[in-house]
């Protein structure tokens, strides 16, 4: 059995934990092992940052009127679309309108109240938001 | 039984939890076992089912497999429940924890668990953890990607038991009913072995070996992508496929690994050991490759110089022939 090498690098996305993985040992019998891998690290952290970029941007485009603070929520929230679609139980499409901002002042507390528990949020977090006033 | 709980680390979640929980109840099944004798190690390529906008890509058999299939292939009975109410799916937990003094498997979203690492909670609805008794109103857990038992308070693990989207869990939980405690498993290990190999070889062309050409089109095809927001979408679909590969519950190609010490372990019950071992090596060897092959994918994203497309591509064909060898001599167990 060939030997494989298990990396020992550094991984912080696991706050110190390290996971295991079977490798073979001297013997060639399988065993597990503890390992961190900094290419899972790099993986997961682009991930995470690529929620900070949408949160970013949403943030621009309400400010300058375009989209609405659910649609910054639902990032915030590491959601897409049909994530928060199920979760909200409405149709994609409606969903997808309240991501904007003119839509978005016309919506009842109702239909708000739905995403603020989405967003495991009080209502009035999402009423109050304000762009420059990060929640 | 419950009261001598002991945790354990596993590399993959569901089988990882199967193996404790019938470990638990009298039939000792070690993790590479629940997981071989399943068939649970795959490759599906699905374009058209997205993820954050991103292809599904998956390296084993869809969630739940596991629980479903290791009944019928040891012929032993696991009680599942789903609920609609999660409060009567909290009761229920409770009382089977406290009472009945089992030992419950649950299924439940990554995103809601409060001690998942900040980093590692996305909307991934399939985790698997044990849940081994309640004090006050928090839960004792065992989760098996973890090093030590968690605690978890019953509000936020209901939240986690009922988040909605792909795989909703519905409260979904699961516990050993009948367990003999002896079994003969050699011809259910054949008969896995079989059908596993069988499946990897499958004419259908978004899955198993046919699946793997996929995506090396796929990647080689990425060439052709010049623009600024294509270079954003190559970098997270090279990622993405590491994520895949590795965070789902798993490390480094780890499926591979584990089907590989699936085959060793295989080789106590009376199979042509020569076949299992070469297979295992080769396994072994396609493992090792999908991991340099994650490796180029992050270097590649990482650079602002030219990607070397095929490079990145013939890596994995080179792990897809590894298989295709290895398939071929498990067909003849």
């Amino acid at each position: 059995m060939k030997k494989i090498n298990i990396p020992q690098e550094e991984n912080s996305t696991l706050n110190g934990q390290q996971k295991v993985m079977y490798a073979p040992n001297d013997n060639g019998e399988f065993e597990k092992f503890n390992y961190g891998s900094d290419v899972e690290e790099y993986a997961t952290k682009l991930a995470v940052e690529e929620y900070e970029i949408l949160m970013e941007e949403s943030l621009k485009n309400i400010k300058n009127n375009i989209s609405s603070p659910i649609e910054y929520f639902m990032y915030k929230n590491r959601m897409d679309l049909p994530t928060l679609t199920s979760i909200v139980g409405m149709f994609g499409f409606r969903v997808k309108r309240h991501l904007r901002a003119d839509i978005y002042k016309k919506l009842n507390d109702k239909i708000l109240n739905k995403y603020a528990i989405a967003f495991q949020i009080e209502l009035e977090e999402l009423k109050g938001f304000k762009y420059d006033k990060r929640v | 039984m419950i009261k001598e709980f002991e945790h354990k680390q596993f590399a993959h979640c569901e089988s990882g939890v199967v193996s404790t929980l019938l470990s638990a109840y009298g039939l000792k099944i070690s993790e590479p076992m629940a997981f071989g004798i399943t068939s649970t190690l795959s490759f599906v390529y699905l374009p058209i089912v997205k993820l954050n906008g991103l292809p599904l890509i998956a390296y084993r058999e869809l969630p739940k497999n596991i629980i479903k299939k290791i009944s019928q292939a040891l012929g032993i009975k696991i009680k599942t429940e789903t609920f609609k109410d999660p409060f009567k799916a909290n009761d229920r937990l409770t009382q089977l924890v406290q009472e009945e003094n089992k030992l419950v498997g649950l299924q439940t979203s990554v995103f809601y668990l409060p001690y998942m690492p900040e980093d590692m909670r996305f909307h991934f609805n399939a985790h698997n953890l044990l849940v081994y008794g309640k004090e006050g109103t928090k839960y004792k857990i065992s989760d098996p990607v973890f090093e030590e038992v968690v605690q978890c308070n019953e509000g936020k693990l209901s939240i986690a038991r009922f988040a909605k989207g792909a795989f909703a869990p519905k409260g979904f939980l699961y516990y050993p009913q009948d367990v003999p405690s002896n079994l003969d498993l050699s011809k259910a290990i054949k008969k896995a072995i079989i059908k596993n190999a069988k499946s990897m070889t499958t004419p259908f062309p978004f899955a198993g070996l046919k699946g793997m050409q996929k995506v090396a089109n796929k990647i080689k095809s990425l060439e052709k992508m010049t623009s600024e927001k294509d270079k954003k979408y190559i970098k997270l679909f090279l990622t993405h496929i590491v994520r895949m590969q590795e965070e789902i519950g798993t490390g480094g190609g780890g499926f591979r690994f584990l089907y590989a010490a699936f085959l060793q372990e295989s080789k106590q019950y009376d199979l042509n050991n020569d076949i299992l071992d070469k297979a295992s090596s080769l396994i072994t060897q396609s493992g090792d490759t999908l991991r340099e092959f994650a490796l180029l994918c992050v270097k590649a994203s990482r650079t602002n110089n030219k990607i070397d497309f095929d490079s990145i591509a013939n890596k994995l064909l080179e792990a897809r022939d590894f298989e295709k060898e290895a398939y071929a001599l498990l067909k003849k167990i």
